[in-house]
């Protein structure tokens, strides 16, 4: 682990759910977040990212999943089971890996519909100051937005919900490099001058882990392997799975790697 | 189905096909065939007509479930579709023209026509949007028949004689009872059949999602469209029953509410489900005379507008409560019981998530 | 000719009320709501209701039968329309069928079926206005075409400018989203419901005024359900050209037809439109493939 402080801002005990009441997507997910800090969760397709996530923001009723082991607990409150709306109104803000922006809306619109927080942290005029070319597009329909933008105003209306920790869901989806570059760089920014912590979701390590502070690896539903930036950078099979610049000379496969799974939990 | 507390196993291709697989299911279809049977020879009158009544709305329901249950096409029309069958028929009674051999053959021409057109817009169209095309298409049928009973049925109706087979004259209760239960257990046989063929694999495929079931192979458009003719023909052949078995044919009869009672028989007795079907047919028939019964039973000079409204509303009370707590209905009730006897004295619970 | 289009204009003011309840349902939970017609029902025997506890007093009875219209739509949703989240959207319109027949079942129980007049109870008269070219319709005609625009350019503000209205209209589009910006997604529906049973028993309270009060006046809502349709069920501003469309056929059908055609028409404009552009006339076309 990092630098861990006392009380972490978000911690996830031994997080089990189940969908459909039979499905069991991720379980014994432990993870911290600590104040002020960016931490990566890393994992391959259908590892139980995005599931982790939604945990943490709330399920809907029609989702058909829950938290059935464990708790989460945000601030030394704890949050499992809560619904999404009252979560965000914590400083619990989840940026969604699709359907993130109201299409049928303007962007004007979309900055309107949200409700913010508790706290004020961030004021409309800085979250244009971020992202100017939302200002400009204002009066446009969500709908008609390139990928890059969809993605700055989800960022920008999850930061007027006034979020002490934002959960971003698969950023770099869908979009061009550079892009990428510049929207990690600026979450890097907004936690460096708002003090917002992240949790980032993602695929694509190498960006994550950029600008990440600490990662977790998620495999299988399970939390496998953790530590700083360092440390993640420094184990081989990381190197190789995810990052792809691994020095091994025989091409080992994915599920040979024994000593990867040390963390799993058999009971 | 019965191995589910273990050690039995099927150990043949013929084990497999057969439709009634133990010797207790067997012994228990004999002896429910023996009471059917001999039914008439100790049950009243009222009785037999009330299980005349129930085989009626099977026939129909069962043909609902196959369109809605199995290939998951939304029909609020049903009632126009017996509505189209019984005006074929009355016109063709009309007309002289009043043996079965003739009116039976030329109703399920007609209701597999109906059933063609009433299924092109499920081409393109799906769930709400179909049912409401249905909707609409009921209130056509309905027109058409208001039209011509106006014209034709001196406004109230037409009345139909009973059918007549050579020497044999279908009229009193026994009679009817016979020919429905029959014609009842024929169509739920075909439907048990059907489900296990291929064509009843096809519109699962197609309900669970038509673009999967369209990328192995299925030709969805030919097998929504065979739902759809497949069961608008038995639901007019049903129609057809109901003009010889009533003797009365009017518009009135088909109102929205009997395609609301056949969707209610389904949803009630266990979508997709055949035996579910009968069930719900059996429930929704016989629930109007035990609610008389019950009102009887607590007042006996209640208020005869009183009957009514409580009738409806229980109805749709009971539907709503299916829909919200048991939606796989009377079928997933019996289950349970079976299951929870199968397992005794073991609970059987899948995973913590119910916990 | 000018009676035709007083007529058209006046029957098009109550589909457009019932249509606005419709798509503001649709909207909210992907339900097309069947008994909006035993909604403005209820409303109707509301104000009957009300006016018999204030005789002569309109002003007290009109407010407290509109509340209570809107209060039944907060519960509809409450204790049917949130539990059935997660349940396929054929359950759910099922059970606005169930709920239809409820209703009818206890306003029958309550009010027996006979029927009534609320316009005696509340102390007003329904006295006939002459218009330009001839056309004369009732008081209470030109309060439905009144009670339709004003509805129409309330709805249409509150959607537009106000952040409820706009939180509305995104819970509508996206309800997990709006949920994790903070909405609270269940109390913006229940507005909905509470929007569309109240635009509903409004067109009831003035039509049993103008016409009649029986529980079968349910039917108008089913005829009304094809106006939705054919502006598009996601369109509230297709309500509108749709209401006037499918009236004035429907006028057209009883002047060149006969009153069985006519009752039947709206369903003819719904067949038509299904073949011809499903989505209705200002539907987007994605709506098809979300129900």
């Amino acid at each position: 682990m990092t630098a861990s402080p006392a009380t972490p801002l978000l911690e996830l005990e031994n997080v089990e759910v189940v969908y459909h009441r039979v499905a069991t997507a991720v379980q014994g997910v432990s993870l911290r977040v600590p104040e002020r800090s960016i931490v990566a969760l890393l994992g391959t397709n259908g590892a139980g990212k995005t599931t982790t996530l939604r945990a943490v923001s709330g399920f809907l009723g029609g989702d058909d999943a829950r938290v059935v082991a464990g708790r989460i607990v945000f601030r030394g409150e704890v949050i499992t089971g809560r619904m999404p709306h009252e979560v965000a109104r914590r400083g619990l803000v989840l940026v969604p890996e699709r359907d993130k922006v109201f299409e049928t809306l303007t962007v004007g619109e979309n900055l309107d519909a949200v409700v913010p927080g508790r706290r004020r942290l961030v004021t409309r005029e800085q979250v244009f100051h971020y992202f100017p070319v939302l200002a400009e597009r204002r009066r446009q329909l969500a709908g008609y937005l390139s990928g890059g933008e969809r993605q700055m105003l989800a960022l920008a209306s999850a930061l007027l919900c006034q979020p002490e920790l934002l959960l971003v869901d698969e950023l770099s989806l869908g979009l061009a490099p550079a892009i990428v570059e510049t929207l990690m760089a600026l979450v890097r920014r907004l936690r460096d001058e708002l003090g917002t912590a992240v949790l980032l979701v993602e695929q694509n390590a190498a960006a994550a882990l950029a600008v990440a502070d600490a990662g977790y690896v998620l495999e299988h539903g399970r939390i496998v392997y953790d530590g700083s930036v360092e440390r993640l950078l420094a184990h081989e099979d990381i190197r190789e799975f995810y990052l792809g610049v691994g020095h091994r000379t025989d091409r080992v496969r994915y599920t040979d790697v024994k000593q990867y799974r040390r963390r799993r939990r058999w009971f | 189905m019965a191995a589910l507390g273990g050690g039995y196993f099927k150990t043949s291709y013929e084990a497999d096909l057969a439709l009634v697989d133990t010797r207790l299911r067997r012994v228990a279809l004999g002896a429910l065939v023996v009471a059917l049977l001999v039914l008439p020879r100790f049950a009243s009158g009222f009785v037999l007509d009330l299980v005349s009544q129930a085989a009626f709305a099977a026939i129909g329901a069962l043909a609902l479930n196959v369109l809605t249950g199995l290939a998951g096409q939304i029909s609020l029309g049903h009632a126009g579709f017996l509505a189209a069958g019984a005006f074929t028929t009355a016109a063709l009674v009309e007309r002289g023209l009043v043996s079965p051999l003739v009116t039976l053959p030329a109703t399920a021409l007609v209701g597999g026509v109906l059933g063609l057109v009433v299924g092109m817009p499920s081409l393109r169209l799906k769930g709400l949007y179909l049912a409401l095309g249905t909707l609409a298409m009921h209130h056509v049928v309905l027109y058409a028949a208001g039209e011509m009973q106006a014209r034709a049925g001196g406004n109230t109706g037409f009345t139909i004689p009973p059918p007549r087979l050579g020497g044999l004259v279908f009229r009193g209760t026994v009679a009817w009872y016979y020919a429905l239960v029959v014609l009842a257990a024929l169509v739920l046989l075909l439907v048990v059949n059907l489900q296990r063929s291929r064509a009843g694999r096809a519109w699962m495929a197609i309900r669970d999602r038509d673009v999967a079931a369209a990328s192995v192979g299925i030709d969805v458009a030919r097998y929504k469209l065979s739902a759809f003719v497949w069961s608008s023909v038995v639901t007019a052949l049903a129609g057809a029953l109901f003009a010889y078995h009533r003797g009365f044919v009017s518009v009135e009869a088909f109102g929205f509410f009997v395609a609301v009672e056949y969707i209610a028989m389904i949803i009630i007795g266990g979508l997709g489900s055949a035996l579910g079907a009968v069930l719900g047919a059996a429930f929704v028939t016989l629930l109007p005379y035990v609610i008389d019964a019950l009102v009887a039973g607590v007042s006996p000079d209640a208020a005869q507008y009183y009957v009514f409204p409580a009738k409806f509303g229980a109805f749709g009370l009971l539907m709503a409560l299916f829909l919200l707590f048991e939606p796989l209905g009377l079928v997933g009730i019996w289950r349970r019981v079976r299951n929870w006897f199968a397992l005794w004295p073991f609970r059987h619970r899948p995973l913590r998530a119910s916990s | 000719m000018a009676q035709a289009l007083a007529t058209t204009l006046v029957v098009a003011s109550l589909y457009a009320l019932l249509g606005a309840g419709y798509v503001l349902v649709y909207r909210a939970s992907r339900v097309l709501n069947l008994a909006q017609g035993d909604l403005l029902t209820l409303g109707g025997y509301f104000l009957f209701a009300t006016a018999a506890t204030f005789p002569g007093a309109p002003v007290l009875a009109l407010p407290l039968a509109a509340a209570l219209s809107a209060l039944t739509g907060v519960l509809v949703y409450v204790a049917l329309m949130r539990p059935m989240a997660g349940h396929p959207v054929f359950a759910a319109v099922l059970v606005t069928v169930t709920l239809g027949i409820l209703l009818r079942a206890a306003i029958v129980l309550v009010f027996t079926d006979r029927t009534r007049h609320p316009l005696q109870n509340l102390g007003l008269s329904n006295p006939p206005r002459p218009l330009a070219g001839g056309a004369v319709v009732s008081t209470f005609d030109l309060v439905m075409v009144g009670a339709a625009v004003a509805f129409f350019a309330a709805l249409f503000v509150f959607l537009k400018v106000s952040p409820l209205g706009i939180r509305m209209r995104a819970a509508g589009e996206r309800a997990l989203l709006a949920s994790q910006r903070g909405i609270n997604f269940h109390g913006v529906f229940a507005l909905s419901w509470a929007l569309s049973a109240f635009a509903g028993s409004l067109a009831g309270m003035i039509y049993s005024s103008n016409v009649r009060l029986e529980p079968s006046l349910g039917i108008l809502g089913l005829r009304a359900f094809a106006v939705a349709l054919v502006g598009g069920l996601d369109s509230l501003g297709g309500v509108v050209p749709a209401a006037l469309l499918v009236a004035a056929v429907e006028v057209a059908s009883v002047r060149w037809g006969n009153p069985l055609l006519s009752d039947v028409s709206p369903f003819l404009c719904l067949l038509v439109m299904l073949l011809v552009r499903p989505w209705g006339l200002f539907g987007t076309k994605e709506e098809l493939e979300r129900v």
